[in-house]
C-alpha cells in the first residue's frame, strides 16, 4: 500500500505568478471602462439634438493649459514610481508632490470653468441635454481625479511622515496605475467634448 | 501501460490534512461577531449563500403570490398596485439577490480550495463587497415599509425590473420608488464588481504549485469568465442608474422624452448589462454540472480544451446580443438581422458543452445521487431553454410572442430548469463540505421528483397561453380568453415547486444538527477541496499544496495509474 | 484596494516551518465602511440626516482600514496541526482503453494544409474571371458590366440599375465585387482543402464539376426570391460555366499540392477525420490483443 504525497514539482524558483494588486487594478479599469464607455455613448447620441442652447460650440473653450497639467502628471508619476524603485524617498516625495499639484490645478480649472457656464452662460444640468450630458460625463471624470488626488495625498502624508520605502513599491506602483487610467480617460473625454463635439 | 515520466517520492508528508479546526466555544454573541469582522472566504461565501437563500425564499413567496392572483380569471386577490410592486420585486430579488450572490457565495467557497489557496486575493474586499450586497438588498426590502412609513402602503418599485424610461421619470413614478430600485442596485453592483476583480485577482495570483491554467478544474476558468462578465456588463447598468439618478435628482434630461431624451437608449442601456447577465447567472450553472456531472459518471470531463474555449466563446458572444430583447422597440432590418444571427452564434459554444457533457456520461459509471438527478435534469431542461431561445432569437418570431408567456416561460426555463437546477444539484454535492454533514438522500430524492413535476407542470404550460396571446405582466384577464385552465395548473405547479423548496429546507435544517458524518472526501472526489477536512480548517490547507495534473485527487487515490503521467 | 501582498511570502515561509499560518487578521472595517456607503445610499431615498451619519461611518472605518493595512499588514497567526495521513489508493483498478504506440499518430491523417486551399482558392479565383469577363466584353462590350452585377448584390443604394450604369466603372461596385470574390474564393478554396480528400481519385470531378453544377444550381433557385432582378440579368450559362473553370483550377491546384495519392486507400470514416481507435490497420489491433 503505496502512498503519494501530491507534491511532484521539484523546480519551485519556476512557479511565478502575477502581482494580484495589478490584476485587481487592471480589472477595476476594465469595469471603469464600460461605465465611462456608456457616458461617452450617452453624450455623443445626444450631441446636436438640443432644441435650445446654449450649444457647445457657444460656451466652450479648449482647455489646453488643464490638458497640459493632466497629461504631463503622468510623466511625473512615472518618475516618482521609478524613484521609488531606487528607494529614493526624497525625489519621490518631490515627483509625487508634484504630481498632486498638477493634478490639483486640473480639478480647480474644472471647476473655473464649470464657474463660468453655470454664471456667465447660464448652462446647468437641467437646462438641455448638453447640459445633461456635459456634467455627467465630465463631472464623472472629476469625481474620478477627485479620487485620485484623495489617494495621492494619503501616500504624500506617509512619505513626508517617513513612512513609505522601497518594499511599497509595488503598491505605488498600482495606485499610480490608476492615475494612468484617469489621465488616459480625460484623453477620451477631452477629443469627444472638446474636439468631435464642439 | 505507460510510465509516469515524473518522479513521484516514496514517502509523504501531510498530503492529506486531517486536522480538525479548534472548536470555537464562545457566547452567542461572541459568535455573531466572529462572522461579522470575518474576512475568511469560506465564511463569507457562507453568508452570501443564505442570504441568497433566504431572499430566495422570499421571492418565491413573490411568485406565488403572482401565481395566486393568475390562478382565476378576474381575480382580486391582490391589488393591482400590489401586484406590480410584487412582480417587479420577485423579478429584481431573484435577479440580484438571488442569483448573484448565491453565484458568488459558491465561487467565494470553492475558488480558493479548488487552486489550493489558503484565501481570495483581496479578503477585506471580499467582505466589503459582500456587506455592501447585503445592505443593499435590506434597503431594496426597507421599501415596502419606508416610503410612506405605514405598513402596506410602502413604495416598493413597480415598474417591472427593467425599468424602463420613461416610465420611470419624475412625472410618471413620483415619489422614492424608482429611487429604491436604482440605489440599491448601484450599491449591489458596487460589491458584484469588486467580487468579480476579487475572484479575477484570485484565480490568476493565488494558484498553488503547479496549478497551470490549464490544470484548473473547469470551475474556475468558467467563474474567470463569468466575472470578465460582470466587470464589463454591471458597469453599464451602474452608468444607466447614476444618469436615471441624475434625471430624478437633478432634472436632467437622459431619458426624458419630453426634452429629447431618449427611451430607447435605456432599452439599450439596461439591456448591454442584461443579456450578459444571463450569462453571469448561467455560467456558474454550466460550472457546477463540470464539477459534478464527471465525478458521478466516474470519469474525466470530456474535452477540457474545448470547455475552455467555448466558456470563454461563450462570454465573447454575449456581449454582441443585446438587441434581441428590443425587436419589437424596432431597428433597421440590418439590425435586426445582426442581433438575430449573433443570437443564435450563441448556441454553438453552448452545443459544444451540452455534447461535451453527454460525451462525459457516455460509457461512465453513472451514479444517481440527489445531486447527479438534478444535473441530469438540467441537461434536458437546459436543451429545451435553448431551443425556445432560438425560436425568440428570430426577428419574425419575436415580434409576434415578444412580451408575452410564451417569452416568460423561455426564461424561466433558463433561469429555474437550467441555473436552480444546478444551483440544487451544488448545494447536494458541496452540503458535505460546508457542514461536515451529509444531506439526507431520501428527502433530496423527494426534493428532486416534486421540483421536477413542480417545474414541468408550471413551466411547459406556461408555453401555450403565450402562444394564445397573453402578455407578460398582466394583472388580470377574462374568462372566455381560454387561459385559464392553463392558469390553473401553471398555479398548481408552483405550489408543488414551493412544497419542494419546504423539503429543500427541512432537509438542510435537519441534516446540519442529524447528518451522517461527511469525512472529507465523501463523494470520491477528484479536485484539491475534497482533499482537506469537512469543513475546512481556516488555512484550508495545513501544506500548501502541488499538483500536476487536473485531477490532483486522482493521482493520489491511483498512484498506479495517474493523469499527470499522461499530461 | 491598497491591500498588501504579505501572505504569498507567508505562505512560502510557512512551507518550512509548517506549524503556524499568518492569515488576515479579522477586522470590522469593512462591514463598518459598507455600512456608512449604504447609509449615504439610504439617504437619497430617505431623509438627508443619514448621509452625514454614513459619511462619518465610512470616513472613520476608511480610516481604520488604512491602519488596518498600513504600513503591514494584521495578520493572526494560527497553530497548524500536521498529522501524516496515509492515502489508501483506490481499491478499484481502473479500465483503461489499450492502445498501442501508434494510436495519436495515426490521427489526424494525412490531409491537405490550409494554405494549400488558399493557393486554390486563388488561383481558381483568378481563373474564373477569363468566361465571366469574355461574356461581358462579347456581349455588351464592356469590362465593368460583370463587376457591377456581382458588386451590386452587395450595394444597397444601388437599386434596379439601368443598362447604361451597369456598363460603365462605379467605385462603390467595384470594392464590393473584390470582397466578395475575394472573400468566397478564399473561403471555398479552404473548404476544398477540406472536403478534397474524401474523394481522393477523382479531386477534379468533385472539385470541378460536381460541387460547382450544385452551388450554381442553389443560386439559381434561391436567388429568384432574393433577388429577382438580378437573376434576370444573369446570364446563366456564362455564370456556370465560370464556376466550373474555378473548380477545376482550384481543385487541380489544392490536389497537386497535397498528396492525394496515399488518402485514395484509406477507408471513408477516416478520411472525414472521425477520430477512432481501430479503423486504419484494425487487422493489427486486434492481433495484439489476442
Amino acid at each position: 500500500m503505496g502512498t503519494v504525497p501530491l507534491q511532484h514539482l521539484q523546480d519551485e524558483a519556476a512557479w511565478q505568478l502575477p502581482s494580484r494588486g495589478r490584476v485587481g487594478m487592471y480589472a477595476l479599469i476594465v469595469a471603469e471602462t464600460a461605465v465611462f464607455t456608456i457616458f461617452v455613448v450617452a453624450y455623443l447620441y445626444y450631441l446636436g439634438r438640443d432644441q435650445w442652447g446654449p450649444t457647445p460650440k457657444q460656451v466652450l473653450e479648449l482647455p489646453i493649459f488643464n490638458t497640459v497639467c493632466l497629461l504631463s502628471s503622468s510623466l511625473f508619476i512615472w518618475l516618482a514610481e521609478r524613484a521609488i524603485e531606487h528607494d529614493n524617498v526624497k525625489r519621490f516625495s518631490l515627483w509625487w508632490g508634484i504630481t498632486f499639484l498638477l493634478g490639483a490645478i486640473f480639478l480647480a480649472g474644472t471647476a473655473r470653468e464649470w464657474y463660468k457656464l453655470i454664471v456667465h452662460d447660464h448652462l446647468t444640468v437641467r437646462t438641455n441635454l448638453f447640459g445633461t450630458t456635459f456634467y455627467s460625463l465630465v463631472g464623472l471624470h472629476a469625481t474620478h481625479v477627485i479620487v485620485g488626488l484623495f489617494l495621492l495625498a494619503v501616500v504624500l502624508a506617509l512619505a513626508l511622515t517617513g513612512r513609505i520605502g522601497q518594499k511599497h513599491s509595488e503598491r505605488i506602483q498600482v495606485l499610480a496605475l490608476y492615475w494612468h487610467f484617469v489621465d488616459a480617460v480625460w484623453v477620451v473625454v477631452f477629443t469627444v467634448v472638446y474636439v468631435v463635439g464642439r | 501501460m505507460a510510465t509516469p515520466t515524473i518522479p513521484i517520492p516514496d514517502h509523504v508528508e501531510g498530503a492529506f490534512d486531517e486536522t480538525q479546526p479548534p472548536k470555537f466555544r464562545g457566547t452567542y454573541l461572541e459568535k455573531v461577531h466572529g462572522w461579522v469582522v470575518t474576512v475568511d472566504h469560506k465564511k463569507i461565501g457562507l453568508m452570501y449563500i443564505s442570504y441568497a437563500l433566504i431572499f430566495l425564499l422570499v421571492a418565491g413567496a413573490e411568485a406565488l403570490a403572482i401565481r395566486v392572483q393568475l390562478a382565476r380569471p378576474e381575480n382580486t386577490a391582490i391589488s393591482p398596485l400590489v401586484y406590480n410592486r410584487i412582480f417587479t420585486m420577485h423579478g429584481t430579488t431573484m435577479v440580484f439577490l438571488v442569483g448573484m450572490p448565491i453565484l458568488f457565495g459558491f465561487g467565494n467557497y470553492l475558488i480558493p480550495l479548488m487552486i489550493g489557496a489558503r484565501d481570495m486575493a483581496f479578503p477585506r474586499l471580499n467582505a466589503f463587497s459582500f456587506w455592501i450586497s447585503a445592505f443593499a438588498g435590506i434597503l431594496l426590502y426597507y421599501s415596502f415599509i419606508g416610503g410612506l412609513g405605514l405598513s402596506g402602503t410602502g413604495t416598493a418599485p413597480d415598474v417591472g425590473w427593467f425599468a424602463y424610461a420613461p416610465l420611470t421619470e419624475k412625472p410618471f413614478s413620483p415619489g422614492h420608488t424608482v429611487d429604491y430600485w436604482a440605489v440599491s442596485l448601484l450599491a449591489n453592483g458596487i460589491g458584484s464588481i469588486g467580487t468579480a476583480i476579487n475572484i479575477i485577482a484570485t484565480i490568476f495570483s493565488m494558484r498553488c504549485k503547479g496549478m497551470t491554467l490549464f490544470r484548473m478544474p473547469l470551475l474556475p476558468w468558467v467563474y474567470l469568465t463569468m466575472s470578465g462578465l460582470v466587470l464589463v456588463a454591471i458597469g453599464p447598468l451602474t452608468a444607466a442608474q447614476v444618469m436615471l439618478l441624475v434625471d430624478r435628482y437633478l432634472g436632467g434630461h437622459f431619458f426624458d422624452t419630453q426634452m429629447g431624451g431618449s427611451s430607447i437608449l435605456w432599452a439599450h442601456f439596461f439591456w448591454i448589462f442584461g443579456h450578459p447577465e444571463v450569462y453571469i447567472l448561467v455560467l456558474p450553472a454550466f460550472a457546477f454540472a463540470n464539477e459534478i456531472i464527471p465525478v458521478f459518471s466516474r470519469k474525466a470531463i470530456f474535452g477540457y480544451p474545448a470547455m475552455v474555449a467555448a466558456t470563454v466563446g461563450i462570454g465573447f458572444i454575449s456581449l454582441g446580443v443585446w438587441a434581441h430583447h428590443m425587436f419589437t422597440i424596432g431597428m433597421t432590418s440590418f439590425g435586426n438581422a445582426f442581433f438575430t444571427l449573433s443570437t443564435m452564434l450563441v448556441s454553438i459554444p453552448t452545443g459544444i458543452k451540452t455534447f461535451n457533457w453527454l460525451a462525459t456520461l457516455w460509457g461512465g459509471k453513472i451514479r444517481f445521487t440527489t445531486a447527479m438527478l438534478f444535473s441530469v435534469g438540467f441537461l434536458f431542461q437546459w436543451l429545451i431553454a435553448g431551443l425556445t431561445g432560438i425560436m425568440l432569437s428570430v426577428s419574425a418570431w419575436d415580434w409576434q410572442l415578444h412580451n408575452s408567456y410564451f417569452v416568460v416561460a423561455h426564461f424561466h426555463y433558463v433561469l429555474v430548469g437550467g441555473i436552480l437546477f444546478m444551483i440544487f444539484a451544488a448545494i447536494y454535492y458541496w452540503f458535505p463540505k460546508m457542514t461536515g454533514r451529509m444531506l439526507n438522500e431520501r428527502l433530496g430524492k423527494w426534493h428532486f421528483w416534486l421540483m421536477l413535476v413542480g417545474f414541468h407542470l408550471t413551466f411547459d404550460l406556461m408555453h401555450v397561453p403565450g402562444v394564445l396571446g397573453m402578455p407578460r405582466q398582466i394583472y388580470t384577464y377574462q374568462a372566455d380568453r381560454g387561459w385559464t385552465v392553463w392558469n390553473e395548473f401553471i398555479s398548481l405547479g408552483g405550489f408543488i415547486q414551493g412544497a419542494a423548496v419546504l423539503v429543500l429546507v427541512y432537509n438542510m435544517v435537519h441534516s446540519y444538527f442529524r447528518g451522517a458524518v461527511a469525512g472529507p472526501d465523501p463523494w470520491d472526489g477528484w479536485t484539491l477541496e475534497w482533499s482537506t477536512a469537512s469543513p475546512p480548517p481556516d488555512y484550508n490547507f495545513a501544506v500548501e499544496p502541488v499538483v500536476a495534473s487536473r485531477r490532483p485527487l486522482w493521482d493520489l487515490k491511483h498512484p498506479e495509474d495517474p493523469d499527470s503521467a499522461v499530461e | 484596494m491598497t491591500t498588501p501582498i504579505a501572505s504569498s511570502q507567508d505562505a512560502k515561509a510557512s512551507h518550512h516551518e509548517r506549524n503556524s499560518v499568518h492569515l488576515p487578521a479579522p477586522t470590522p472595517w469593512p462591514m463598518l465602511l459598507a455600512l456608512g456607503f449604504a447609509l449615504v445610499f439610504a439617504a437619497l431615498v430617505t431623509s438627508q440626516g443619514l448621509a452625514y451619519l454614513g459619511l462619518a461611518i465610512a470616513v472613520y472605518a476608511a480610516i481604520g482600514w488604512f491602519r488596518q493595512v498600513l504600513p503591514e499588514e494584521h495578520v493572526i497567526h494560527i497553530e497548524v496541526e500536521t498529522e501524516v495521513v496515509a492515502i489508501q489508493p483506490s481499491n478499484r483498478t481502473v479500465t483503461r482503453i489499450d492502445v498501442d504506440e501508434t494510436h495519436r499518430a495515426q490521427l489526424p491523417l494525412k490531409t491537405f494544409t490550409w494554405i494549400s486551399g488558399v493557393k486554390g482558392g486563388i488561383a481558381g479565383g483568378i481563373a474564373m474571371v477569363i468566361p465571366a469577363e469574355l461574356y461581358g466584353l462579347i456581349r455588351f462590350h464592356s469590362l465593368w458590366y460583370v463587376v457591377n452585377l456581382l458588386g451590386g448584390a452587395g450595394v444597397g443604394d444601388w437599386t434596379n440599375p439601368t443598362m447604361e450604369q451597369l456598363t460603365h466603372f462605379r467605385l462603390s461596385a467595384f470594392i464590393t465585387a473584390n470582397i466578395i470574390q475575394g472573400v468566397v474564393t478564399l473561403l471555398v478554396g479552404v473548404l476544398y482543402g477540406a472536403m478534397l480528400p474524401l474523394w481522393p481519385k477523382r479531386p477534379v470531378l468533385l472539385g470541378g464539376i460536381v460541387a460547382p453544377v450544385l452551388w450554381t444550381g442553389l443560386l439559381y433557385g434561391a436567388l429568384n426570391i432574393v433577388n429577382p432582378y438580378l437573376r434576370g440579368k444573369i446570364d446563366w450559362w456564362s455564370f456556370a460555366a465560370s464556376q466550373v473553370l474555378f473548380g477545376v483550377v482550384a481543385g487541380y491546384t489544392v490536389s497537386r499540392l497535397g498528396d492525394l495519392k496515399s488518402l485514395a486507400q484509406v477507408p471513408l470514416a477516416v478520411r472525414l477525420g472521425v477520430e477512432s481507435p481501430g479503423l486504419e490497420g484494425g487487422e493489427r489491433d486486434r492481433g495484439q490483443r489476442r
